[in-house]
């Protein structure tokens, strides 16, 4: 169980002039980053197959920018008015009141992708109540939702619905990662068709592994997320609104 | 004959300024300033949290008419509305559709005209990442395929892997899998019993089914050490011998599965609501169930008495006494009682493997790194939705060549393209609730 505080990282991260992962070793090449340049992004070439259109899809080039992170980390990025007055939210003092009621009522997106979905229903149903602790109407519909419990295997084609359906959720709005799968892959880490880890599509507040977990450990996870949000109630606009994928892995 | 023109595409959804607009002028990625939402001055795509991976799946995907020039004469057809028709996009992410099933309905009124299944959500490459295992590791590999019940997923990859290796798997070994797999597909009917009735608008039979399913899948984490995804059968016998805590488990719960079975089943049989829009819905012939080769309960509500048990039988099952059960309707609502009766003979089969369970090892010896010799394999087993397949081929090397998994909720599922048409759009989710699938399975 890995609860990330993102927002005093983010803070340390913009402050320095370098992030510590460039000097991280591992097998993968890392690109140190400074206020102002962009790191190289990740590119996935679409190597798969080929849209009869040629026009479609921008004929295959990729973004200018991919990685919010990195525009977090410059001058633009750290003031909050630029990144949350595009979404047109903004925490007030009220919030410090407001996020006490919200970290006791979270109520999570009804969202199955795969084999964790039965696990989560059985947190939700008789022998394990999440009830009982405020998280169980499950909500059909994204604009009525609170938690984003990503249950199950992320593929590519998958990432783009899901990636929509956390953007039509109203902030404040927390993400946990359910399973080996959404927390880095898992067992598909060699596959050619599954994100690998939520983290690379969406910011993610609660990682909770397992294949699947126990809904035990669901319900712990979002019990440290309640906590999660009364640490950092009247801050959540310090919560980075992109992908959060560390350098160093 | 030249296909049919393909229709213009809405011009709705996409802002129609967005060529004149000062920030994409300025950009020449000009198609990425359109996909966002933000006001034009701002600059291109700075805050827009989708990275490379959903580039490939822009926003174009999702709607149900494609964004490029029919390919096939068949999403001609279907991609060309008729008078008065209009699409309807169910899915990808839809409380009732079992998982990532996406649903494009084409609809007249209230009423299907044709529907176009687009599968694929849940691809996770298993039959790839299998053909790069050892043996060993492929048990692993296939059990999220079958989530629901997972042993029958691993029951034809350790059937086919034995048949390529001759070995002969002790009988304790045979009645411990019987045992556990019965138990599997009891908790998968019940599950059924619980999600069919969920997406009709009940919410009680899950509440109820779940208790069962939990007490089952309990058991057998005492048992293999996991609840769901077992990782439990091993080429030649089982990981582990039966416990005390799994048996003291079983033993509670087989004194009231019965009772508990006709009452949860009671909630759904008697209710007249649940009845009627079940009856008569769905209806799926004899002729068109083999014709597109459905297997298991689907197939056995139609009136077809096959069952891969007794078909082709495997392992201890010649010996068992049980019935087929079967019912001449075809309809949704026998598709259900099928599931309410395989229970009964579920509770039956494991009745007598405790009463027969003989002594003996677990597993039958073998050496660590397994090299059959070149050949290939069959391997079928009767899942809780069909009949569950493997054909692995052997080149000699300690991987198999080709690991192909046939899987039952695929077949049942393409049969929702003449199920559906003429029904009125609520029946949809009782039609494919009642066909079971599970879509871990389908995509593979």
């Amino acid at each position: 169980m890995a609860v990330v505080d993102r927002g005093s990282k983010g803070r340390a991260a913009a402050a320095k002039a370098t992030p510590a992962g460039a000097k991280a070793a591992g097998n993968r090449q890392v690109v140190a980053v400074t206020p102002g340049q962009l790191a190289a992004p990740i590119i996935v070439p679409n190597t798969l197959w080929q849209s009869s259109n040629p026009l479609a899809y921008d004929g295959g080039r990729p973004t200018d920018v991919t990685h919010l992170r990195e525009f977090g980390q410059t001058d633009a990025g750290r003031n909050d008015a630029v990144r949350w007055g595009a979404l047109q939210v903004i925490p007030t003092n009220a919030d410090y009141i407001l996020d006490l009621i919200r970290a006791n009522s979270l109520w999570p997106l009804l969202s199955g992708l795969a084999c964790c979905a039965f696990e989560m229903m059985s947190a939700a149903t008789s022998k394990n109540d999440m009830d009982r602790w405020g998280m169980f109407p499950f909500r059909a519909s994204p604009r009525q939702a609170d938690v984003l419990i990503v249950a199950g295997t992320l593929t590519t084609k998958m990432s783009g619905p899901l990636v929509r359906l956390w953007e039509q959720m109203p902030e404040p709005k927390w993400c946990v990662a359910l399973g080996d799968c959404t927390v880095s892959g898992g067992r598909y880490k060699r596959s050619y068709s599954v994100v690998q880890g939520i983290d690379r599509v969406m910011p993610v507040d609660v990682y909770i592994p397992g294949c699947p977990p126990r809904p035990e450990g669901l319900i712990y996870g979002m019990l440290q997320l309640g906590q999660l949000v009364k640490d950092r109630r009247g801050h959540w606009n310090e919560r980075e609104i992109g992908p959060t994928v560390p350098d160093d892995i | 004959m030249p296909a049919p023109q393909h229709p213009p595409r809405p011009q709705t959804a996409r802002p129609a300024a967005s060529a004149a607009s000062p920030a994409s002028a300025a950009s020449p990625a000009s198609k990425g300033a359109r996909r966002t939402r933000r006001p034009a001055e701002r600059q291109p795509s700075l805050d827009d949290p989708r990275i490379m991976l959903d580039r490939q799946i822009s926003s174009d995907l999702y709607e149900p008419i494609p964004p490029y020039p029919t390919r096939t004469e068949r999403e001609a057809e279907f991609y060309t509305l008729g008078d008065g028709e209009m699409f309807l996009n169910v899915g990808p992410h839809h409380p009732a559709t079992h998982g990532v099933l996406r649903l494009v309905l084409k609809l007249s009124g209230e009423q299907i005209v044709d529907v176009d299944p687009v599968l694929g959500y849940l691809h996770r490459g298993v039959e790839k990442i299998c053909e790069n295992s050892d043996y060993y590791h492929v048990i692993d590999q296939v059990d999220p395929l079958e989530y629901l019940s997972s042993l029958f997923q691993e029951w034809p990859a350790v059937l086919s892997f034995e048949k390529l290796m001759d070995v002969e798997v002790p009988r304790r070994a045979e009645y411990i899998r019987v045992l556990s797999g019965e138990l599997l597909r009891i908790s998968s009917h019940i599950l059924y019993m619980g999600f069919l009735a969920l997406d009709l608008g009940g919410l009680t039979p899950i509440l109820y089914g779940f208790i069962e399913r939990d007490e089952i899948v309990e058991m057998l984490a005492a048992l293999t050490g996991a609840r769901m995804l077992f990782n439990y059968f091993r080429i030649g016998g089982v990981n582990g011998d039966l416990n005390h805590e799994f048996m003291s488990r079983l033993g509670d719960w087989m004194s009231r599965a019965g009772r508990q079975t006709e009452a949860n089943a009671g909630l759904l049989n008697e209710n007249e609501i649940f009845v009627r829009r079940m009856r008569g819905v769905g209806t799926l012939d004899r002729a068109t169930a083999l014709s597109y080769g459905v297997t298991g309960g689907n197939l056995r509500a139609s009136g077809v008495p096959f069952d891969v048990r007794r078909a082709h039988p495997y392992s201890i099952y010649p010996e068992l006494e049980f019935n087929i059960p079967t019912r001449d309707e075809g309809d949704s609502l026998a598709r259900y009682l099928i599931r309410v009766d395989e229970i009964r003979e579920s509770l039956k089969i494991i009745d007598q493997c405790l009463h027969n369970m003989p002594d003996g090892p677990v597993m039958a010896k073998l050496p660590r790194l397994l090299r059959p010799r070149p050949g290939r394999a069959w391997g079928a087993v009767e899942g809780p939705r069909g009949m569950l397949g493997v054909y692995a081929i052997s080149d000699g090397s300690d991987q198999p060549f080709r690991f192909r998994i046939h899987d039952p909720s695929f077949v049942n599922l393409e049969t929702v393209t003449t199920l559906l048409p003429g029904h009125l759009l609520a029946d949809t989710m009782a039609v494919v609730a009642s066909l079971d699938p599970v879509m871990g399975g389908i995509d593979k």
